[in-house]
């Protein structure tokens, strides 16, 4: 009985694993047809639309405006993020529970909604749409997932090292520095690469907050509103391959970090 | 000779510390704001915390209130000499029109719906990999399910466009075995948006359900298979619901970001299947005139998924409390 569950949860698992891969892998094989139009058999295979991508200067150029945004967008939120963790990480304090739960906010409101009030609130504060919306709502977005990860380890950070640093004469700032932040270390790269991800991914909030430039995703969503094209399996293939690439790095990385800091 | 002593001596004297750290609280400025800000563990504490207190208050709050606000207004930007007034006929708006609320409760039916079929697809997939992989596999097992949700919404819409198609993979396998001899219209239809939103939105059950299943002790399906309990009973009456709570959190999860999704609707769905982030981005295409009205159904949309996610979670904590009884 317990064998016959076993194979079938298999079956389903590796079911599962072909739902989650067949439509990427089909798009990929689907760049690669000679023709214009996008469908099956495949009768005759051409590289012409992935060499186009490398030679469209205005594509690269939608794909730098896109990294640039995830990088900035990343950097305020570590920064912001982290320090959420370290106020909100094993301190008690009036509010601490609500403003735990505001620090959550933006990671629970559904999408649409999340880009329509930073929409409007852009527009009270004067952001005109553009590049700085786009970092400003990404930045605030992410937010919530670096607290998550830098408060978890926080969390194991032993307390002793911190009073041992003290002791030794080292001023608040100096022992933040010289003890927390390289034991964050780990969490914080693995948060920025998250937020890297989310942001370059990101299409809803970069759609209602750009102006006239577009980022990858949303170039690809006004070029599907068109019809698909073998072009767009190309393109959408570079993105694809760029972030699995980061997120398969940044896995590996951050395994070997963790293990190297908790034996 | 003192001085030598002190240069080669193991503990840097006040100064002499020649690293960074030492030159940098070496400095006059640096020890005097030191000084004033750590001079009680009080305003040490408000230093640390005002920053973020405000950050979660002005870009946190301050969106979802400025979008209140906004769907209050009778004009928005308002007009220079023109005094602002407030008002309710932004919502009225949405009671009146069946072009409003019908994509409305089709979005919140949808996403429940979706949300169920993403629990069932991906408990079994949990479980397998929480209670029949070894420690060493599972990682590895896990790590392949998570390299295609690091690809974004739009990309992996539109690979479901590509199986999905007349053309598609499904319809061409299909017809391979001779089930069917014309293709099946599957594309912009509630199947092929379900399709594309489970896509989207497995791993967010998925995490949380292997989490809970991870922490479940074999020692109790032991217990109740002494007790004579067969398979299905021991998965009924212990595995279910101590998982409960994982069930719990990827339901809401799920269902909040399933009723958030414009581009998936827009790409994968039809005209009978329009939903309500579609009505809303409407109001923001156009003359900023509208955007009360957008601002309004926003939160009506918002409300409507808060009241939803709150009943199913009182349900939960109910049937919860019920079976550790």
């Amino acid at each position: 009985m317990r064998r016959g569950n076993r194979i079938l949860l298999s079956c389903i698992y590796w079911a599962f694993v072909l739902y989650v891969f067949v439509p990427l892998l089909l798009m990929i094989l689907m760049g690669f047809k000679d023709s214009k139009f996008i469908g099956f058999p495949i009768r005759s295979w051409t590289l012409d639309w992935y060499m186009g991508v490398f030679v469209d200067a205005e594509l690269l150029s939608t794909l730098g405006y896109s990294v640039t945004i995830a990088i900035l967008s990343t950097l305020i939120s570590v920064v912001v993020g982290t320090w959420i963790a370290v106020l909100l990480e094993g301190r008690k304090f009036i509010g601490r529970a609500a403003v735990f739960g505001l620090t959550l906010l933006p990671a629970l409101v559904p999408g649409i909604i999340s880009a329509i009030a930073f929409r409007i609130y852009a527009r009270w504060l004067g952001i005109e749409p553009g590049m700085g919306a786009i970092i400003w709502a990404h930045a605030v977005h992410n937010v919530p997932f670096v607290v998550l990860v830098v408060m978890a380890r926080l969390s194991t950070l032993p307390k002793s090292q911190i009073e041992a640093a003290r002791d030794l004469g080292a001023d608040p700032i100096i022992a933040f520095l010289r003890i927390t932040v390289p034991y964050l270390i780990p969490a914080i790269l693995g948060a920025s690469i998250f937020c890297l991800l989310l942001s370059f991914d990101d299409f809803v909030r970069s759609f209602f907050l750009g102006g006239y430039e577009p980022t990858l995703p949303v170039l690809i969503f006004a070029m599907l509103r068109s019809g698909m094209s073998p072009e767009i399996n190309a393109i959408a293939t570079v993105a694809l391959v760029l972030t699995a690439a980061i997120g398969i790095w940044a896995e590996r990385f951050t395994r070997r970090m963790n293990r190297d800091t908790n034996p | 000779m003192r001085n030598e002593a002190a240069a080669q001596g193991s503990i840097p004297q006040n100064g002499a510390d020649r690293t960074f750290w030492g030159r940098l609280s070496g400095w006059t400025a640096y020890r005097t704001v030191m000084g004033i800000a750590t001079a009680s563990p009080r305003r040490q504490f408000l230093i640390l915390a005002a920053f973020p207190i405000l950050w979660v208050l002005t870009q946190h709050l301050g969106p979802m209130v400025q979008m209140l606000r906004v769907s209050l207004m009778d004009a928005y930007p308002v007009a220079p000499g023109v005094e602002q007034s407030f008002t309710l006929d932004n919502y009225a708006r949405f009671f009146g029109d069946q072009i409003f609320w019908q994509p409305f409760f089709r979005t919140l039916s949808f996403a429940a719906v979706f949300t169920f079929c993403t629990l069932i697809l991906t408990y079994p997939v949990a479980y397998f990999l929480a209670r029949h992989v070894s420690r060493k596999n599972r990682m590895l097992l896990l790590l392949l399910l998570l390299i295609p949700f690091w690809v974004g919404e739009i990309v992996r819409t539109y690979a479901i466009m590509i199986l999905l198609g007349n053309t598609g993979a499904v319809n061409l396998v299909l017809q391979w075995f001779g089930l069917i001899d014309r293709p099946i219209p599957f594309m912009y239809t509630s199947f092929s948006m379900g399709v594309g939103i489970v896509y989207l939105t497995a791993l967010y059950m998925l995490l949380p359900l292997y989490s809970a299943l991870e922490k479940l002790p074999d020692s109790y399906n032991e217990a109740a298979a002494d007790l004579g309990a067969g398979a299905w009973t021991r998965f009924r009456r212990v595995t279910l619901p101590l998982t409960l709570e994982g069930i719990s959190s990827g339901c809401t999860l799920v269902f909040l970001i399933s009723t958030g999704f414009y581009a998936t609707p827009v790409l994968l769905g039809g005209p009978s299947t329009t939903v309500f982030a579609q009505t809303i981005a409407g109001f923001f295409h156009v003359a900023g005139d509208e955007w009360p009205t957008g601002a309004a159904f926003a939160t009506i949309m918002f409300a409507g998924a808060i009241v939803l996610t709150a009943v199913f979670q009182k349900l939960m904590y109910a049937l919860r409390k019920g079976d550790t009884k």
